[in-house]
C-alpha cells in the first residue's frame, strides 16, 4: 500500500482519537488491511471499510461521519467539541467517593458510623432537606454504604454444594464409576445468585432539588456496586446518567447533568421522560427484567394520562417497579399530583426515601423485591 | 482466506442466496472473510441481521451453525456435555471393574453443542452467534478467548483446535453494551432498514408471485408506519410476512379494509395497533398508494 494512505489513515486515526473514539493501533492496522482489499476508487467502499473497522459503538457513527466528511472529503465541518469532559480527565478526579469532596475536613471527623449513637440517630430521621451541610457530611458514607444492597436473580450457572438442588452428573458418573454404575454418592449443585439489573430514573428538576444530592450519591454507590446497574436524570428531557456516576465526583457530575436536562420554568415532564426511556432504552430490552427504580415527586402538570401509558409500558418489561417519592416523608402527604395518581397502578412498591431511614428501607426492598404479577 | 477477491463478487452470490444486502453490509460482510475477523452486526429487530449470517453461508457454501444466547447460557449448552444417561447405561452393562475413566469420558459420549462443532467442523463453517447482548458477562468472557484462539479445551479428551477458522457473526439488540475486548476483536456494521428501493426488491424476492404493485405498495406502507412514533416499528422480516399475508388473499393493491384485518401481522402491540386506526390509517394507505405509484 502506498505510503500516502498509510500516513492519511494514521492520522485520521488520530483525528478520530481527538474527538473521544477510542481508535487503538489495532484497529488502524485493521483500517489498513480493510483498504488493502476494497477498491480505493469506490468511496462508499472505503467509507465502509474505515467505518467497520475504526468504529465500535452505534453512539459513535455521527462522530466518525464528521470527521469522515472533513477529513476524506475535505467538508467544512469541524468535528464537534464534545461537552462532556475526556475520559481520561475523568479518571484522574479524585480518589474514593468519600476523599473527593469532603478533603481534610471529612478525615477529622472519622467514618461517620462512628458517631455517637444518639447523634447518628438523629441524623438518620432528619429529612436531607433539613440538614446543615455538616450534617450532610456526615451523612454521605452512611449512603453509600446502604446503597450498596442489589437485588439478585438466580443465574444459570451452578457451583458444586452438597445442599444444592441439581445433581451433580459429571461428578456422579465418576463416582458411579468405583461402584459398578450404582450412584451410592450424590454430589449436588446450586444455582449461584448473581445481581439483577437495576435502572434508576431519578427527577432531578426544581422540586427536587433539596433531595437529589442525597439521592445521587446513592446512585453513585449503586452504580459502583457492580455491573448491571444503569441510572437515568430527568426533567423536562431525559439524559443516562451512568457514565458520569462512574467517575469520581459524582456531584459535579449531577450539576451539569441536571442542567443539560432542564429548562427552568417549564415543569417536569415526567410522562415525556418515561415514553423516551422506553422508546430508546427500554426497545433495547433495559427494562426487561430489571428493578426499576424511579425517583420523583410525581409532579406533572402536562399531561397524567401519558404518564400513565408509559407506566404500564415500562411495569409491562421490568421485574418490579418501586417508586421513591421524598413527599412521602410528609405525613400530610397524599399521593394526588396528577401524574403520581396515574402512575401507582403500576408501581410495585411505594417508598419516600428522604432521609437515611427511608434510604436503608429501599435499600432492604430491594435487596429481597418480589415479582408481582399483578400488571 | 476468502473465496470472493471483490465485494461485487460477494454481492452477486448473496443476491443468488435471495439477499440483497447493501452496499455497506456487503463491504462487512467481505471483510470479515478477508480479514478472518468476527463481525458485529447491531441493528433494530428484523432489519435482517440473522438472515446476513444465514445468506453468508448459502453463498459461501458453509453449513450454518446457529448459537443462540440468552440470560444464563452455559458452557454445558453452548460447548459440550457429556452424556450422563448413557455413561451409567454403558458402567451397568459392562462387567464390574471393566470399563475405564478414559473410556467413559471418551468421544461416543460427548454431546458436541455449537461452538464445539463449529471448531471441530471440518467443512466450512458460517457461525452465528445470535444476540450475544443476552448472555451473561461471564459467557462473554469465555467466548472472547474462543474466539481469539478458536480452541477448545475439554478436561477429559484436551484442546480441539479448529483445522479451518470459522466465519463468525454476531448480532446484538444493544440491551447492553458489549465488552470493550470483545469489540476489539470484531468488525463492526450497524444496519438500519433499507431504502424503500430495496425493500420492495426484497419483498419481491421473498413472496413468490407477488404483484409489483403489492409489494411497492406494502414497503410504502410500511415506511409510513416507521415514521410514526411506535413502540415497535417494524422491520423487513414484517413486511415481508404482511405482503405474504396479502397475496394469500389474493390482493393486488392495498386498501384500508384489508389493512385493517391483517395489520396483526405488521404491528405487534396492542397500544401500536390502536394508534393505526380510521383516519390515521386511512391516511397512511393513501400516502404509500401515492409513493408507490410514483
Amino acid at each position: 500500500m502506498a505510503d500516502a494512505v498509510v500516513r492519511h489513515v494514521v492520522t485520521f486515526g488520530r483525528v478520530l482519537r481527538e474527538v473521544g473514539l477510542e481508535v487503538g493501533p489495532g484497529r488502524v492496522a485493521d483500517a489498513l488491511r480493510g483498504l488493502d482489499v476494497v477498491d480505493l476508487t469506490r468511496q462508499e467502499d472505503v467509507y465502509f471499510a474505515l467505518r467497520q473497522t475504526l468504529v465500535a459503538r452505534h453512539d459513535e457513527l455521527d462522530l466518525f461521519d464528521r470527521a469522515f466528511n472533513a477529513w476524506f472529503l475535505r467538508a467544512p465541518v469541524v468535528p464537534p467539541v464534545r461537552t462532556r469532559e475526556l475520559p481520561v480527565e475523568q479518571q484522574k478526579v479524585g480518589e474514593s467517593l468519600s476523599d473527593a469532596s469532603g478533603g481534610g475536613e471529612d478525615e477529622e471527623m472519622g467514618d461517620p458510623l462512628e458517631l455517637g449513637a444518639s447523634g447518628h440517630e438523629l441524623l438518620r430521621d432528619k429529612d436531607f432537606a433539613e440538614m446543615t451541610p455538616d450534617e450532610y457530611r456526615r451523612v454521605r458514607r452512611l449512603i453509600a454504604a446502604i446503597a450498596g444492597s442489589r437485588p439478585l436473580r438466580a443465574s444459570r450457572r451452578r457451583r458444586p454444594d452438597p445442599r444444592g438442588d441439581r445433581l451433580d452428573m459429571r461428578r456422579l458418573i465418576r463416582a458411579s464409576l468405583r461402584t459398578g454404575g450404582d450412584p451410592v454418592d450424590r454430589p449436588y449443585r446450586v444455582r449461584k445468585s448473581v445481581p439483577r439489573k437495576l435502572v434508576v430514573l431519578c427527577d432531578v428538576s426544581g422540586s427536587m432539588d433539596a433531595y437529589a444530592r442525597a439521592l445521587v450519591l446513592f446512585l453513585h454507590a449503586a452504580v459502583g456496586s457492580g455491573p448491571g446497574v444503569e441510572a437515568f436524570a430527568f426533567g423536562t428531557r431525559l439524559s443516562r446518567l451512568t457514565p458520569e456516576l462512574g467517575t469520581r465526583d459524582p456531584e459535579s457530575a449531577l450539576e451539569k447533568c441536571t442542567e443539560a436536562v432542564t429548562d427552568w420554568g417549564s415543569g417536569t415532564r415526567i410522562g415525556a421522560s418515561l415514553k423516551e426511556f422506553n422508546d430508546l432504552y427500554g426497545k433495547r430490552a433495559l427494562s426487561r427484567g430489571a428493578v426499576i427504580v424511579i425517583v420523583s415527586d410525581g409532579w406533572e402538570r402536562q399531561d397524567p394520562e401519558l404518564v400513565g401509558r408509559e407506566m404500564a409500558r415500562l411495569a409491562r418489561a421490568a421485574y418490579a417497579v418501586v417508586w421513591v417519592n421524598p413527599l412521602m416523608g410528609n405525613p400530610e402527604y397524599q399521593p394526588l399530583a396528577g401524574g403520581m395518581r396515574a402512575a401507582l397502578p403500576f408501581i410495585d412498591r411505594f417508598l419516600s426515601g428522604h432521609n437515611l431511614r427511608s434510604l436503608e428501607e429501599l435499600a432492604a426492598v430491594l435487596a429481597g423485591i418480589e415479582r408481582r404479577h399483578a400488571a | 482466506m476468502s473465496a470472493f477477491r471483490t465485494i461485487d463478487e460477494l454481492e452477486v452470490a448473496l443476491q443468488a442466496a435471495d439477499y440483497l444486502p447493501d452496499r455497506g453490509l456487503s463491504t462487512a460482510l467481505f471483510l470479515s472473510l478477508a480479514l478472518e475477523k468476527p463481525l458485529l452486526l447491531e441493528g433494530e429487530a428484523g432489519v435482517g441481521k440473522t438472515e446476513a449470517a444465514k445468506s453468508l453461508a448459502i453463498a459461501t457454501g458453509s453449513r450454518l451453525i446457529r448459537l443462540q444466547c440468552y440470560e444464563g447460557l452455559d458452557v454445558a449448552h453452548a460447548v459440550y456435555e457429556w452424556n450422563y444417561p448413557r455413561q451409567l447405561l454403558h458402567i451397568r452393562a459392562a462387567q464390574e471393574g471393566t470399563v475405564s475413566e478414559d473410556e467413559l469420558f471418551g468421544p461416543e459420549f460427548l454431546i458436541r453443542r455449537p461452538l464445539l462443532e463449529a471448531i471441530d467442523s471440518d467443512e466450512p463453517v458460517v457461525l452465528l452467534i445470535d444476540e450475544i447482548d443476552r448472555a451473561d458477562e461471564e459467557f462473554e468472557a469465555f467466548l472472547l478467548e474462543v474466539l481469539s484462539d478458536f480452541q477448545i479445551t475439554i478436561p477429559e479428551l484436551g484442546t480441539i483446535r479448529a483445522r479451518r477458522k470459522p466465519a463468525v457473526i454476531l448480532t446484538s439488540n444493544r440491551t447492553r453494551e458489549l465488552h470493550d475486548a470483545l469489540k476489539r476483536r470484531a468488525l463492526f456494521h450497524w444496519i438500519g432498514h433499507p431504502s424503500i428501493g430495496r425493500e420492495i426488491e426484497i419483498v419481491k424476492i421473498r413472496v413468490p408471485g407477488v404483484s409489483e404493485r403489492l409489494a411497492a405498495e406494502a414497503a410504502a406502507f410500511v415506511r409510513e408506519l416507521r415514521g410514526l412514533d411506535l413502540a415497535k416499528p417494524p422491520g423487513v422480516a414484517e413486511t415481508i410476512d404482511w405482503t405474504m399475508a396479502l397475496n394469500a388473499l389474493g390482493k393486488q393493491e392495498i386498501d384500508a379494509d384489508v389493512v385493517e384485518q391483517t395489520l396483526g401481522s405488521v404491528l405487534k402491540y396492542r397500544e401500536d395497533i390502536e394508534a393505526v386506526r380510521d383516519e390515521t390509517l386511512a391516511q397512511l394507505v393513501d400516502t404509500a398508494r401515492a409513493t408507490a405509484a410514483r
